[in-house]
């Protein structure tokens, strides 16, 4: 075991040396979803050390437009500077460590801290203090700045920021999502549509983060009564049509797969002709926009706790077709029990307004916390976090299966001479995609993150 | 004109509805309750500084439901898989300060009303509280009241329950 190790906690100690041989024979120990110290762990490990998504630059359109947002548990101010850049900085004073900006949103050109008045410019330059002369005649406060995450850069107008200045850079991070990305979020300008929907769940954020990573079998069962109602049309005995596609350090993709677009005349998830006809695909190679036709789910994840779906669904199955809907979100931690769902509603940039209220009144009624589908997602997500802290869990340290698409285990195999990054699996019955965002969370655990200080 | 007849029969209303809701009886309320123009919405709150107002969202929505986004709400509770409420939740509607407005005529009024809701689920003793204001537009259907428009303004930014599988 790596000797950094040595310094944690014994209860963290125990469950990563369980995971560390359970993990690669597809098995996990329950205890990771709802232990108090490993939770601290986390918070440096994971997210003092990986990009993490703040938002899309959309949501702050003019200069001064700011929205509250988070990496891990600590608040940071998301927004456009009077200059126009987009800037992401720690919520607190630099005099005594007062919150500064204590709305959700707004538009500011300055933060004044309510303890002793520090001002800053929405640069994050302090410009002034109350009585400065008689306080603080002589000094140079011109080189106090707000903090500020090491790195901060996007794709696509979307906004991470990572804490760690050793961390590589998004690019590199990302690495093949990017591939994904380009037809995922390339093919033209994203917009978020109004607010995002915030709600509290009693369960750990890595629950959130394996289902997006990619499973469609839960879907059959789970949420059987989305055919019931008719609120899903992709078939239901096709559900496992596609490719799970295990990227690397961590990421996924999972792509539900359609008829032959050329065939059935049915492309990108049958968004509308006045749509598709505006789509950017210049930047794509054959094998990217060939995905891109033919996919009608869309659902992944970049690691550690961004993740995205995109497909069609309708609110009133026996008047409206099924129409595109897609969301961003980030199962943000709060605590070893709890976690806040943040989801945004997207859509591209020039659809109709129509298209727009629909898509967004189509979201909310299926992926939202009064959404039907996601209703009775967190049914299981509360009762296992639950199970992970009890008694038993710690006396027992049971572990959890997640096998499927192992050898023997289930028909899925490897996508022979696959035309983009990662492994892809065929068909989408199968767990890789959850063990190799497990890999990358238990590889992140066993390393200390540099602890750098910025200015 | 609000005659004390008129509060009597919203009152009454706003009771029936309570318990319908609460036995669980939702089919019953979207049935017998509700007209088919219904428009029944929960903004998004969020923090916003004082004189940005009460941080009421123009753009997003909780729920925002017309008749037939209802009815798909309320046939899929019927599924078998409809694990969110089965078990059912146990809900209370503890409705208060209800304040009439005259409406267009004598068979529309305007109804505010507070609300809190008590929301319990299986053998935990935890229990969560929803809070919030109701704008209702009642109309007079042959001689029964029913809720043609309802707006809920939540005392909550961030939602305190894990799904939002009931109506308020």
């Amino acid at each position: 075991m790596n000797p950094e190790v040595i310094t944690l906690p014994e209860s963290v100690r125990r469950i990563l040396d369980q995971a560390q041989e359970s993990i690669p024979q597809g098995l996990l120990p329950i205890s990771v979803f709802n232990d108090p110290d490993l939770h601290k762990v986390e918070m440096e490990r994971i997210f003092g050390h990986n990009w993490v998504f703040i938002g899309h630059e959309s949501e702050i359109p003019h200069r001064g437009d700011y929205v509250l947002r988070y990496i891990g548990e600590d608040a940071f101010i998301f927004i456009r500077d009077e200059k126009g850049q987009i800037r992401v900085m720690w919520d607190s004073c630099r005099h005594r460590g007062s919150q500064i900006c204590r709305a959700e949103s707004g538009n500011a050109s300055h933060f004044r801290c309510p303890y002793h008045g520090w001002t800053y410019k929405n640069t994050g330059e302090l410009v002034g203090m109350p009585a400065y002369k008689e306080a603080y005649g002589g000094w140079d406060r011109s080189q106090i700045r707000l903090h500020e995450p090491a790195q901060v850069d996007s794709l696509y107008g979307l906004v991470f920021a990572c804490l760690d200045p050793l961390t590589p850079p998004l690019d590199e991070f990302l690495g093949g999502a990017k591939w994904y990305m380009d037809f995922y979020h390339g093919l033209g300008e994203m917009e978020v549509v109004g607010e995002p929907h915030r709600w509290s769940v009693d369960a750990n954020w890595k629950l959130g983060c394996e289902n997006f990573a990619g499973d469609e079998h839960h879907t059959l069962f789970l949420h059987r009564s989305m055919w019931e109602v008719g609120a899903i049309q992709v078939p239901r005995d096709r559900m496992s049509d596609g490719y799970h596609v295990q990227i690397g350090n961590g990421h996924t993709i999972d792509m539900g797969m359609g008829p032959d677009p050329d065939e059935s005349g049915i492309e990108y998830m049958d968004y509308p002709k006045e749509i598709t006809e505006k789509f950017k695909t210049g930047h794509l190679s054959k094998d990217q926009l060939a995905l891109a036709r033919q996919s009608v789910i869309h659902v992944g994840i970049v690691a550690p706790n961004f993740a995205q779906l995109h497909l069609p669904l309708t609110s009133d199955a026996e008047n409206i077709p099924p129409i595109p809907v897609k969301t961003l979100r980030v199962f943000q931690p709060k605590g070893p029990n709890e976690m806040e769902v943040w989801s945004w509603c997207v859509v591209w940039k020039g659809v109709s307004e129509e298209f727009k209220e629909l898509s967004h009144r189509v979201l909310m009624s299926t992926f939202s916390p009064s959404g039907i589908f996601e209703q009775d997602d967190v049914v299981p997500w509360l009762s296992i976090t639950k199970a992970a802290g009890s008694g038993f869990a710690r006396l027992k340290q049971p572990l959890l299966n997640y096998q499927m698409g192992m050898e023997g285990v289930g028909v899925s195999k490897p996508v022979p001479d696959w035309a983009g990054p990662g492994t892809a699996y065929s068909p989408r019955f199968e767990e890789g995609n959850q063990r190799s965002f497990w890999s990358k969370w238990l590889r992140d655990m066993l390393v200390e993150p540099s602890k750098v200080s910025t200015p | 004109m609000i005659t004390r007849d008129l509060r009597d029969d919203l009152t009454s209303a706003l009771f029936h509805e309570a318990e319908l809701l609460d036995d669980g009886k939702v089919k019953e309320w979207f049935e017998g309750l509700l007209t088919k123009e219904i428009d029944y919405r929960i903004p998004v709150r969020i923090t916003r500084e004082r004189l940005s107002g009460r941080g009421f969202s123009e753009h997003a929505w909780l729920m925002k439901e017309n008749w037939h986004s209802l009815r798909q709400r309320v046939m899929r509770l019927d599924s078998e898989y409809a694990w969110a409420e089965d078990p059912a939740s146990r809900i209370r509607h503890f409705v208060t300060n209800i304040r009439l407005e005259e409406g267009e005529g004598s068979d529309r009024v305007t109804v505010k009303s507070n609300v809190l809701l008590f929301w319990s689920r299986l053998d935990s003793t935890d229990f969560k509280l929803v809070s919030g204001e109701r704008h209702d537009e009642w109309v007079r259907e042959d001689d029964t009241w029913k809720l043609d428009a309802r707006t809920v303004y939540l005392d909550h930014t961030t939602l305190v329950t894990p799904n939002l599988a009931i109506f308020i």
